[in-house]
């Protein structure tokens, strides 16, 4: 062993025994070996006379770099040399009368030497070495391993240079264009010859080269020609090695391979199905079988699966009458194989059933009517998504309790669904009856399967018949049109023995709920439907997910059937009686709260029953006072005790107490204000008597976020129901949620006053002036920190809260001054934030970056200069608004903002805005005449260097009575403006 | 297999080689494994660091030792001579990086001339980053060549054992082979966000049911 081969194979040690300093000399002299000029030579000796696989791994690594990085600066002779060297290595000729072993090493040195091959093919072919091919022919006969290496080679040179699954250079694909057409002209036909003898030749003696040539020939199919492979002598070969029991099943499903690429080829429609046709593919539908997983069985599969989309995909794009009858005679006769290869075997990961089938399901829409024979495939595609969708019985314990399997499971099922449901919902339009008496069976047969199989069986045929209702109309839902009558009845009437699991009473409730439009027209079946909810398959499931969603869905039924439902208010209100118990009875607070959410479905859906008119004044009285009265004593009893709660009760009692605001709050959604202050009013009463129970809470707990929410929304509620005999008790709610009230809460209460003001308009005009000081104060000195803050820190969780603040207090404005209430701003005390007022609607008029926010400030604006600025001029009503207005908004909001880049003409809703700001300069000419007019024109469109004849014509506009006209004027003035400065000019 | 005084174990011990582009995260992936980030040994020489990643499988312990090749462009270094000998091999791209995911054929064809037919797991890593470039349903190579594909988070720890559960029950030839202890992990560096990631595992769960893309564009002759 010389030191280079000693060094090579130091460099390369895995053991872990070596010195590392030894290993970094070893590394340093390889790197110095690269460099010597007669590198090559070296390499090519050693290739020829060491078997060590490292060194000669590292001679072929060696090679392949110098030649693609020097080979324009090698000299001829030398390629010569390396050429011809590499070359009879691979096909085992004698170098200087010496056998070189390479081929007898393993698989990744042959690998090498083919790089290196292939990156001379790079360089010279054809050119240069135009019979690399040809020449490899004739030692083909020497046998497999020669035939091995020139498959090799081809594969190699498919993947490092032909094949478009690897990113390419634009070079390197203008190299393997010259490549593919070189070898079509040449020495394709050749090859394939020599492809077509070795299989003949070793098909019983060596099946694995035969596999080896036929794997490698199927890369080739998509580029060469065609009629290569498809002729009398291949096809016939290919067919008879799939079909030959007892050849090897790798060789079977190579030849597979190669007829699913002739099928897969790209070519014209016509040819493709002529193609198509004469495969006579009929011949493989025996291969399949069911209790065969074998790879034989998958890749003819795939075969067919191939063909298959094939001819949908001619039929698809070809419009004479013959070639549609060939294609769907060819549908026909592969279709059934299809449905049980996706039925019963693995699918090839390329192929896509959903896909597949929409697309056969999208032809038979031009199909009318669908012959017996495609009614057949309708249901077998029925049968397949019904197989799809079914969940896996070993995930029945997970899905039931809902661990974390069962979560990624449902997950999972609930997106693959989507796409089937949507296929599903096609297929019922093509063949509605066929679809529904599919349904119906499918239910049938779930009842009826046995209980290793049943939860997944009735799952999947719940889950069916929901989908299918998503499709179904209005009209046929309530008629209950075809068979949906006697779906929608059986499953009303169907008691499943696996009901307790929770997927199978989820969907059978969504599925009746998806179907109450069809109750609502048949009132007959309503005990039916209240049975469901309210026994153990619905509200008294032992699982709470189910309870809980059944509790929803009830409210959404009660909603939809309400007054249907009267003469079922006791039965209803008897069966949730243990429901309401536990928040009425006193002990309710020992319990282990669950959510403060909970209960709220079940409260509105009775106040929903209850609420209503129809129910006699005195029946309502007594039902609403035998919730109401529990409820608020079990308030009134936390409130006295909240003194001596101790630190381990105390945030179990807030949830308690959260639970029964929002229980209220549900339960008085049902009372309308007309019912509670017209008609009712003692109705009314019981609900004035809950506020104020609950208004104390604010007083014990002042500082208990969760709670001030619950009751800020519980007065919302109130301002709904009670209308405007709520006053009376807003200035003190108002007082306490605004003492010390958060920037997040203050938000809410901002909201409270929205509706107030959309509700009452002027009617609110005391209570707001005279919390209104109070509130500016509060909400300026918060927004202040906004300004002081910037960079990357002013990302937190506070300033966030402070924008969402501030953007409130926009709304809030935009709603007062809207609503006619501008006269509060002015009063003696709010007089003092004024100017704050007046420059952050200008600074936001301007510069804010949500355009939305900017029109509200400018709609403000324009609703102040009419409440303020009465015509003609008599005494100020605000001094100094009309000089603000004139001098500062117009130039800086109407002229500078516009002006800027970033305001963009092309955005719908920076449009909105313009139409805004261009209204607002019309009504201070209105409003101040040429006091605004003068000042703009003079101070404001010299600075933008506006040319004289377009401020004439601006001035004319503007007096004009085309409000369009002057805005398109002054858009077309403004983009002028801008290509005049260039962007030379700022500002600001 | 060990690198200099690494004991060699007599447990069953596998060379695991790890490829991608550099920056996608192979080196934060291995060193989560503590133990392994313990004991690793780093050849500059030759631009390698060896990690012997142990995990307790209910038919005992094994071992992989991760190869990272991390470096190895500027040390010159043995290239693909790395993969000599590799049992199995994680080919891993940056989901917030396209070109990472472009180059992932080209790493696989590179491992694959070495080490022909050895299992191979494909991870495309930062899911944690809101910003993902190559989105779940992109991600269609392994489909094409039969690899398994795990979205993965090296800095949250997140699916940090799948690679290696998967590439286990491949060698050992049994697939239902599983761990029956966690390995010590580092502690993760950030929070991925679940609901995020479940839509994207849902994405690629749809994304399986979709054909491959069609690469073949030579019209017919």
């Amino acid at each position: 062993m010389d030191d280079v081969e000693k060094a090579i194979l130091i460099s390369f040690d895995e053991s872990g025994t070596l010195d590392s300093g030894l290993k970094s000399q070893a590394v340093n002299f390889c790197q110095r070996i690269k460099e010597t000029p007669s590198i090559c030579t070296l390499c090519i000796e050693k290739l020829c006379f060491c078997k060590l696989v490292q060194v000669q791994f590292w001679c072929l690594q060696t090679l392949h770099e110098v030649i693609r990085v020097k080979y324009g600066s090698m000299s001829l002779e030398e390629k010569n040399f390396i050429r011809k060297s590499v070359f009879s290595m691979a096909c085992l000729e004698r170098i200087d009368d010496k056998l070189c072993a390479v081929l007898e090493s393993p698989t990744f040195i042959k690998n090498k030497l083919t790089q290196v091959l292939v990156t001379l093919v790079y360089f010279e072919y054809p050119l240069i070495w135009s019979s690399v091919f040809v020449d490899f022919l004739p030692h083909l006969s020497k046998g497999a391993v020669v035939i091995d290496m020139f498959s090799r080679l081809l594969n190699a040179l498919d993947d490092e240079l032909i094949s478009l699954d690897y990113p390419r250079t634009s070079e390197e694909v203008a190299v393997a264009g010259r490549v593919k057409d070189a070898m079509r002209q040449q020495c394709v036909a050749q090859i394939v010859r020599a492809w077509y003898d070795i299989v003949s030749m070793y098909r019983n003696s060596d099946p694995e080269i035969c596999t080896t040539v036929l794997d490698c020939m199927r890369r080739y199919i998509s580029w060469i020609d065609i009629g290569l492979i498809v002729n009398d002598a291949f096809i016939p070969l290919l067919f008879e090695l799939i079909l030959l029991d007892g050849l090897s099943e790798q060789l079977r499903g190579a030849a597979a391979g190669c007829v699913l690429a002739v099928v897969s080829k790209r070519m014209d429609a016509q040819s493709k199905l002529t193609l198509l046709k004469s495969l006579q593919i009929s011949r493989v539908f025996g291969l399949i079988s069911d209790d065969n997983d074998s790879d034989l069985v998958l890749r003819v599969a795939a075969l067919i699966t191939g063909y298959a989309v094939e001819v949908l995909e001619s039929s698809k794009r070809l419009n004479s009458e013959d070639a549609k009858v060939v294609s769907m005679e060819l549908l026909d006769e592969v279709l059934p194989t299809v449905f049980y290869v996706m039925q019963n075997c693995e699918m090839d990961a390329t192929f896509s059933i959903v896909q597949f089938l929409s697309g056969y399901v999208a032809t038979m829409k031009t199909l009318s009517p669908l012959q017996e024979k495609q009614m057949l495939h309708i249901s077998h595609i029925l049968e397949v998504i019904r197989t799809q969708i079914r969940y896996d019985p070993m995930y029945r314990n997970n899905l039931d309790v809902l661990d974390k399997i069962g979560m990624e499971e449902e997950d999972r099922m609930v997106e693959f669904r989507k796409d089937l449901f949507v296929l599903l919902r096609n297929v019922g339009r093509v063949a509605p009856e066929v679809t529904q008496i599919f349904i119906r069976n499918s239910f049938a047969s779930a009842i009826a399967s046995s209980s290793d199989r049943n939860v997944e069986e009735v799952e999947a045929a719940l889950s069916l018949l929901y989908a299918l209702g998503e499709s179904v109309t209005d009209e046929a839902m309530r008629a209950g049109t075809g068979l949906l009558s006697e779906l929608v009845t059986n499953l009303l009437s169907t008691r499943f023995p696996c009901h307790s699991n929770r997927v199978v009473a989820l969907v059978y409730l969504e599925t009746i709920t998806r179907y109450m439009k069809f109750v609502q027209e048949n009132a007959q079946y309503i005990p039916l439907v209240l049975a469901a909810f309210l026994d153990e398959r619905g509200i008294h499931h032992p699982n709470i997910n189910v309870s809980r969603r059944a509790s929803y869905l009830f409210m959404r039924v009660v909603k939809l059937l309400k007054s249907k439902l009267l003469l079922f208010i006791e039965t209803i209100l008897q069966s949730l009686q243990d429901v309401v118990a536990r928040f009425t009875s006193m002990n309710f607070a020992c319990k282990e709260p669950s959510g403060s959410e909970d209960g709220a479905h079940i409260f509105e859906a009775i106040g929903l029953l209850i609420g209503m008119e129809d129910v006699p004044l005195e029946k309502q009285s007594d039902y609403l006072s035998s919730l109401l009265t529990p409820l608020c004593q079990q308030v009134e009893a936390m409130l006295m005790n909240a003194k001596i709660l101790t630190p381990e009760e105390y945030p179990l009692k807030i949830a308690n107490i959260q639970q029964i605001i929002v229980a209220i709050n549900a339960l008085s959604k049902g009372f309308s204000e007309r019912l509670a202050t017209a008609s009712r009013p003692a109705i009314g009463h019981m609900f004035k008597q809950t506020l104020d129970v609950l208004l104390q809470i604010l007083v014990v707990f002042p500082r208990v976020e969760p709670l001030r929410t619950k009751v800020l929304s519980f007065i919302h509620r109130m301002v709904d129901t009670l209308g405007a005999s709520v006053f009376p008790y807003l200035p003190k709610a108002l007082e306490q949620l605004l003492a010390e009230s958060e920037p997040k809460e203050m938000v809410g209460f901002l909201l409270l006053l929205n509706q107030l003001i959309c509700k009452f308009s002027t009617l609110v005009h005391d209570i707001l002036e005279e919390v209104f000081p109070a509130i500016a104060g509060r909400i300026f000195s918060a927004i202040r920190r906004i300004a002081d803050s910037s960079g990357p820190e002013a990302n937190t969780e506070e300033i966030r809260e402070l924008l969402e603040l501030q953007k409130t207090l926009y709304t809030f404005l935009h709603v007062i001054t809207t609503h006619n209430l501008s006269s509060v701003f002015l009063s003696p005390k709010s007089r003092g934030y004024l100017t704050s007022i007046m420059q952050l609607l200008l600074h936001t008029s301007c510069h804010h970056k949500d355009i939305n926010t900017r029109k509200a400030c400018v709609q403000i604006f324009i609703r102040l200069i009419k409440d303020w600025c009465a015509r003609p001029y008599g005494e100020e009503k605000v001094p100094g608004f009309q000089s603000f207005m004139i001098e500062t908004f117009a130039t800086n909001c109407c002229l500078y903002s516009v002006l800027d880049k970033s305001f963009e003409f092309g955005d719908a809703n920076t449009l909105i805005l313009f139409g805004e700001i261009v209204l607002a300069q019309k009504v201070m000419y209105e409003k101040f005449g040429d006091d605004f007019l003068v000042h703009f024109v003079s101070k404001g469109f010299p600075s933008a260097h506006c040319p004289q004849n377009l401020v004439e014509q601006y001035c004319q506009k503007l007096k004009g009575s085309d409000i369009k006209a002057l805005r398109s004027f002054y858009q077309s003035l403004i983009e002028n403006l801008r290509l005049q400065q260039n962007g030379s000019l700022v500002f600001r | 297999m060990a690198l200099p005084n690494q004991q060699t174990v007599d447990y069953p011990s596998f060379k695991l080689v790890i490829v991608g582009d550099g920056g996608t995260g192979k080196t934060t992936f291995v060193k989560r494994h503590l133990t392994g980030e313990f004991e690793k040994k780093y050849e500059p020489t030759i631009g390698v660091e060896v990690h012997p990643l142990d995990f307790f499988t209910n038919c005992g312990k094994i071992r992989f030792y991760c190869w990272d090749t991390a470096g190895q462009e500027k040390f010159g270094g043995l290239r693909d001579g790395y993969y000599i000998h590799g049992q199995c091999a994680i080919i891993m791209f940056d989901v917030t990086a396209r070109l990472t995911y472009k180059n992932v054929p080209t790493w696989h064809r590179d491992l694959c001339r070495v080490c022909e037919n050895i299992p191979i797991v494909l991870c495309g890593n930062k899911v944690d980053v809101k910003n993902r470039q190559v989105k779940a349903k992109q991600v269609t190579f392994h489909r094409k060549k039969n690899l398994q594909y795990y979205e993965i988070s090296a800095k949250s720890n997140y699916n940090f054992e799948k690679p290696f559960l998967y590439l286990a029950r491949k060698l050992a030839g049994d697939a239902n082979l599983h761990f029956v202890e966690s390995p010590a992990l580092a502690p993760p560096e950030v929070h991925i966000d679940l609901a995020a990631q479940q839509q994207h595992e849902a994405e690629l769960a749809a994304a399986a049911s979709q054909p491959l893309p069609d690469d073949d564009d030579d019209a017919f002759e």
